[in-house]
């Protein structure tokens, strides 16, 4: 079974204690991985890419030290080594400047507010890696069970 | 795990490899044979523990054969034990397989398929074939399987139960939380979509296989196939509609499926309706114009590129994985044949001593019983060599009608395996939906499967009274 990745990234523990548990759900099929800086989700995928594994999801808060999250989506973006990853916003306080940002140059796929609602976390998670997975053409049968039913009908319905 | 079965499927062909000739015990077994039955060995192998994908596998028999028994192969096989190589095969006749009509049979299947999901054809015939059903669970779910078995005829059994499972998904969360009439309407759509594969020629590749082999007298045309695939589709389908509504009574008084749009009126639909009616009727009245099945499946090919109504892009999308499993089906009872081993192989064991009814009876159990375990298409490539060359060569099946009967017996029963999520494609969606569990799947599965063998055998014996 191929080895896909979801990162999600906040410099704080608290939040990420909570995606953590959101995602709960996924972690027997998935790789899910938490990271508190820029520096270190970039160590990340790097590594995580040298070993021909999947990113296929990146969650990202925006107000961090440093590099702040819709530059960091924004290179992930640029990067053709990760063309194909989603990206999430997650955060409580872009500005509508940061928001045209994300949207024009990060090319999000989906801008949460905090607080969020777990189930809302959930289904777009598996609306995002349902359709990284068809896009990429991974084997989706191992991953039934975390799969957007509702994606997978539509993708399947196109192919002859 | 995975490697436990990527090795037995290595050595167990290696071994028979290096096993000497003469202890097979087969007499004039030639080297290119045992070669053959090690290909067989690791193509079974391969194909039921699937270490790799099975379209993959296919490939590599492809290669292998090239390789090993052709005549342009690596000269080491060529040269070795010149007294009893045997027959090598010529690797034009090997690549061929590749474009087999029966492959180019498909591919046009594909492009209407294509055409007609991209210009929602499928889609506006599902709204308008559904009204007359009104919202009547019974009759509801009577009209959904029908438009299901209907579809999948022309689509692929997947594209259709994913169609189909996307218009019925949002209705069935208005139903009550305890009703059991769920299970019935999912577990509807796969049944339908089995069934319905039977029908045609193109509704699913283990049809494609059987008429690989029936060529020359045995030719059998688009429309004859239907001729009895249809009647069988429709008495299968009562009987599942029945079964389901008997054990999932539903408690919903009315329910109501709701499809958005309207027929698309531009030049290119207009194409696309034109060419699909126009194949069809084409493929039905093959005994008029004198074109048969295979040259009358080009025709979409044409219009549709032509047209750029399938564009560059479009081409991409089409599932050469399916198109390639077939041909390595194709290839390995091409080897089988003209190395002269299938023929070897029914001589030394002693079938003529059974029974005919017996050994069709075996032969589809086997099928069936293999095809919930593995890919359908998988397992008519592997069974369906031998079960022609049984077909040809036993007397006593001659005599109810040998050769067709049993192939046409064989496709049935690879459509009858699923009882199991991992049967068949549809059947994992439709599990993939959470509202049903592998026990209610295999209730239905096989008693679908029991009694539409014994339909089978049925529709055989009439074929042979009608002298089909």
């Amino acid at each position: 079974m191929e080895k896909i990745t979801v990162i999600y990234l906040d410099d704080q523990r608290e939040v990420l204690a909570t995606i953590g548990k959101d995602l709960a759900f996924f972690e027997n099929l998935l790789n899910l991985e938490e990271c508190e800086t820029v520096d270190e989700a970039e160590q990340l995928m790097e590594n995580l890419y040298s070993k021909g594994h999947y990113v296929a999801l990146v969650i990202s808060d925006h107000i961090m030290p440093g590099k702040n999250g819709v530059e960091f989506l924004s290179e992930i973006n640029r990067d053709d080594r990760f063309e194909k990853t989603k990206k999430v916003l997650l955060t409580g306080l872009a500005t509508h400047e940061d928001t045209i940002t994300a949207i024009n140059n990060a090319n999000i796929q989906r801008y949460i507010e905090k607080p969020w609602k777990s189930e809302e976390l959930v289904q777009l998670t598996r609306e995002l890696i349902t359709s990284y997975i068809l896009e990429n053409g991974i084997d989706y049968e191992p991953f039934m069970e975390v799969l957007d039913q509702n994606t997978l009908y539509h993708y399947l319905h196109q192919q002859s | 795990m995975k490697n436990i079965k990527l090795w037995v499927g290595i050595l167990l062909p290696l071994i028979i490899l290096a096993i000497p000739v003469e202890s097979f015990g087969i007499e004039g077994l030639t080297v290119i044979e045992k070669r053959v039955i090690a290909l067989f060995v690791f193509a079974a192998m391969f194909w039921i523990l699937e270490p790799i994908p099975v379209y993959a596998t296919s490939v590599l028999i492809i290669v292998l054969e090239l390789i090993m028994v052709s005549d342009k192969g690596l000269i080491l096989f060529r040269d070795a034990d010149a007294a009893n190589l045997g027959e090598l095969i010529s690797y034009k006749s090997i690549f061929s397989t590749f474009a087999s009509p029966i492959i180019l049979l498909f591919m046009g299947g594909f492009f209407l398929a294509m055409a007609a999901t991209k210009y929602r054809l499928d889609q506006n015939l599902a709204r308008i074939m559904l009204k007359p059903f009104g919202q009547n669970p019974k009759m509801v779910m009577m009209g959904l399987m029908i438009i299901t078995a209907l579809f999948s005829m022309f689509m692929s059994n997947t594209a259709t139960t994913a169609m189909m499972l996307s218009i019925l998904a949002p209705v069935l969360t208005y139903f009550p939380a305890n009703d059991r009439g769920k299970i019935g309407f999912v577990l509807a759509i796969p049944v339908a979509a089995n069934i319905g594969g039977i029908g045609t020629p193109i509704g699913t590749p283990p049809n494609a296989i059987a008429l690989k082999y029936l060529t020359g007298e045995h030719y059998v045309s688009f429309g004859k196939w239907m001729s009895f695939g249809l009647p069988y589709a429709i008495v299968m389908l009562i009987i599942g509609w029945i079964l389901l509504n008997v054990m999932y009574k539903t408690e919903t008084p009315t329910i109501k499926l709701d499809i958005k749009g309207s027929f698309i009126k531009s030049t290119k639909a207009n194409i696309v309706y034109a060419t699909f009616v126009l194949t069809i009727l084409l493929w039905l009245t093959d005994f008029i114009h004198g074109m048969n099945s295979y040259i009358v499946a080009m025709i979409p090919v044409g219009v549709f590129t032509a047209t750029k109504i399938i564009n560059k892009d479009d081409l991409k999308k089409i599932s050469w994985d399916v198109l390639w499993l077939v041909s390595g089906g194709i290839a390995l009872g091409l080897a089988m044949e003209q190395s002269g081993l299938a023929l070897h192989l029914i001589e030394s064991i002693p079938f003529e001593n059974m029974s005919a009814i017996l050994i069709i009876g075996l032969a589809a159990t086997l099928t069936m019983v293999m095809a919930n375990f593995m890919s359908n298409t998988a397992t008519a490539n592997l069974l369906m060599p031998i079960i022609a060359a049984l077909g040809t060569t036993v007397e006593s099946l001659l005599n109810i009608g040998g050769l067709t009967t049993v192939v046409i017996a064989t496709a049935i029963a690879a459509s009858m395996g699923m009882a199991l999520p991992i049967s068949t494609p549809p059947n994992a969606l439709a599990h993939g939906t959470g509202l049903i569990n592998t026990g209610q799947m295999a209730r239905i599965g096989v008693i679908i499967a029991i009694i539409g063998l014994s339909l089978s055998f049925v529709v055989v014996y009439i074929l042979k009274l009608t002298d089909f």
